[in-house]
């Protein structure tokens, strides 16, 4: 017999979740019209003045951005739970903890990078500087990834439970106040002219410590949802 | 000797010694938090001197301060008993960790109301993004966070650890949103309020805080014992030490 | 622990228990599993059946007693991979095709020697469905999908919860064919099973389980 190594069972674990998504592509698109429309609202509700729209424009797009991502996180384990092959990952020989932060990269691949595709557009929506877009871009790169990682490990705690999608948000929320904080904080420092390095590091440094930490969070919660 | 505390510690951690152990404590506990609340109102809305900045408005304090007090420590005890539940499966740790969240929540609330309420006559509003005010709002998220994960489990002990997990995640989390708000406020400019300025508190103020802080102490065993004797008869529910006390009861 | 006899038992379960809400689900049990050996496991419905199949998985804490495995006391990162779970929920992904979910099976672990996705679907009587989504299948195509990965994983235990389920006469007979070549084989499987079942190499195994 044969084992498969590491990085060839993280391969199948990426293509696998890919697949997926890519089999139900009208699901990619959700998250992405939301973003849309939510952000078209907020010209009718606060009226079209440029300078109104673009003070607003980068913590109206990270919010918009964290909903959309909060609205489809609900959705990362579900159907896995459901049809049992959550239990075949759990049982298989093979990290479980790598395994979650494999599919974690996927979903993040389906449902944010999508997101941070069209944040220009959404950014253009309201009249955010062009010389900003670029920070965004870059704090919503650090941003997302952070979201996905702490919304798997809660995602994960709550795969044993009748769903609720509301408790997720009630548990995820306040989790990410520092990553809305700092993104939303360079963003506001480049609009104004100021140094935006420092807050982008902070992004930067909880990411590294996330993607460390989060997977293994990730695991030992799905394994606690699954022992009942 | 040395093995003693260890040794008592795991007998007290079985359901039934605990029970009878928390039954024979409340009613003390209980009464001295009644006995050092009175004697710490009494200090603080009598026999303290107003203060010559905020006049009476100040004694607000004496409720506020030690509530603020709780909420911290009863999340810290939360979020130990939390650990010992994860990583022993002790079924006290889990029980005391769960029982906890309420009152944590409940305390969490009674400081933000009453810091709003002082926050009014004092910096004219009832709300500012101040790093302490909003770290202790996502406390009370937090707290409800627990709660409500702990209660969409069908299997409560299983419940209990999956929520006993968001509660290790939410220690992370405190201290970091406590810092992130604290740079936001510097970038925006915000009314920075010093909640606390460098004067000394005066022993005619301090001691009734001090009080207040023991009574709350107290207020928190009591309640913790009385809910967790009820939590811990409901999970061992079949068990022959449970019986005995309901044939017990049924005598009487 | 000091074991007398020459050939330690592949898996052994003493007094074995598992709680919930502090209730025992089912009375301890004892057994031993030696490699070529067959048991099935007989109990009434809600007796446990399945809760005991997800103890011995691993999918679950053992609540009381003791579970060993080939000597040693069972390990999660001991046996995985050794022990192969069929349960009621077949773990198959209903997007995708029997071909795609096998490849993901045995890119997590790993070939049993000399098995081609193909000749195994050909064999479990899935030719010409290989690469139709899953979804579009019978329920009894699906569990033969299931099936297949007895034939492409390797492993020495298998776990099988209720393999008769939903299958033809046909089926059942392709059940039982796997298990005979995995016994002969030197490996060892615990079956659960509401129906009689009829084995060419003789009588299995009982244990039986009470609530």
């Amino acid at each position: 017999m044969t084992r498969p190594g590491l990085a060839a069972a993280c391969a199948a674990m990426l293509r696998r979740d890919l697949t997926l998504a890519w089999r139900r592509r009208g699901d990619i698109a959700m998250p992405v019209l939301y973003a849309l429309i939510v952000t078209m609202l907020f010209p009718f509700a606060l009226g079209p003045e440029d300078t109104l729209l673009q003070r607003i424009a980068g913590g109206v797009i990270l919010v918009t951005v964290l909903l959309a991502m909060l609205l489809a996180l609900d959705g990362m384990f579900s159907s896995d739970v459901e049809d049992g092959s959550l239990e075949q990952l759990v049982l298989a020989p093979q990290p479980l903890a790598l395994m979650m932060g494999m599919k974690i990269l996927a979903h993040w691949m389906t449902t944010a990078l999508p997101l941070i595709v069209i944040a220009p557009l959404l950014a253009a929506m309201l009249h955010l500087p062009a010389a900003v877009i670029p920070v965004l871009l870059l704090a919503l790169l650090l941003a997302t990834p952070l979201l996905s990682l702490l919304g798997a490990v809660l995602v994960a705690l709550t795969a044993g439970t009748r769903r609720s999608g509301m408790l997720l948000a009630l548990m995820l929320l306040p989790l990410c106040v520092p990553a809305v904080i700092f993104a939303a904080g360079a963003v506001a420092a480049a609009q104004q002219g100021l140094p935006w390095i420092a807050p982008v590091a902070w992004l930067g440094a909880a990411l590294v410590l996330a993607v460390v930490l989060a997977p293994l969070a990730c695991a030992a919660a799905l394994r606690i949802a699954l022992d009942a | 000797m040395s093995n003693w505390i260890p040794l008592w510690l795991h007998k007290l951690s079985s359901p039934p010694t605990f029970y009878r152990f928390a039954g024979t404590l409340r009613p003390w506990a209980m009464a001295l938090a009644v006995l050092f609340g009175v004697i710490a109102l009494y200090g603080g809305l009598v026999l303290a001197p107003a203060d010559y900045q905020q006049g009476d408005a100040y004694r607000i304090i004496f409720i506020h301060v030690p509530c603020a007090w709780m909420s911290m420590f009863v999340y810290a005890v939360m979020g130990v008993s939390s650990l010992i539940a994860l990583v022993w499966r002790i079924k006290l740790a889990e029980v005391v960790a769960m029982e906890s969240a309420p009152i944590g929540a409940a305390f969490t609330f009674i400081t933000l109301v009453t810091g709003s309420l002082w926050g009014k006559p004092m910096w004219g509003t009832w709300w500012t993004w101040d790093a302490r005010l909003t770290s202790e709002l996502v406390l009370l998220f937090l707290y409800l966070g627990v709660i409500g994960l702990y209660h969409s489990f069908e299997d409560r002990r299983q419940g209990a650890r999956a929520a006993a997990f968001l509660a290790l995640i939410g220690i992370i989390n405190v201290p970091i949103v406590h810092f992130s708000v604290n740079w936001w406020n510097t970038l925006h400019q915000g009314s920075t309020v010093k909640l606390f300025g460098p004067s000394k508190i005066a022993w005619g103020m301090l001691w009734p805080l001090l009080a207040m802080t023991l009574a709350t102490k107290f207020y928190y065993i009591a309640s913790l014992f009385h809910r967790a004797r009820v939590d811990l008869l409901a999970l061992e529910g079949g068990k022959d030490w449970v019986r005995q006390i309901a044939e017990d009861e049924a005598r009487k | 622990m000091i074991s007398t006899t020459l050939t330690v038992p592949l898996l052994e379960a003493r007094a074995l228990s598992f709680l919930r809400q502090d209730e025992p689900v089912f009375a301890p049990i004892d057994f031993q599993l030696d490699a070529g050996e067959l048991a099935l496991i007989e109990g009434d419905n809600g007796s446990g059946k399945t809760t005991l199949m997800r103890i011995l998985a691993g999918l679950l804490h053992v609540g009381a007693g003791e579970l060993f495995w080939r000597g040693e006391p069972m390990q999660r990162d001991r046996c995985t991979g050794e022990i192969l779970f069929l349960g009621h929920q077949l773990g198959l992904k209903a997007d995708l095709s029997p071909r795609e979910n096998l490849l993901i099976a045995a890119g997590l672990n790993g070939y049993r020697e000399g098995s081609s996705i193909t000749s195994i679907l050909a064999e479990i009587g899935l030719g010409g469905f290989e690469d139709e989504p899953v979804r579009r299948l019978s329920a009894g195509q699906k569990k033969r999908v299931a099936l297949a990965r007895l034939l492409l994983l390797p492993a020495s235990l298998w776990l099988l919860d209720e393999p008769y389920a939903n299958l033809d006469r046909i089926g059942i007979a392709l059940v039982n064919h796997l298990l005979e070549k995995h016994l002969a084989a030197g490996g060892a499987a615990l079956v659960t099973s509401h129906g009689a079942v009829s084995f060419h190499g003789g009588e299995p195994r009982h244990i039986r389980i009470h609530a």
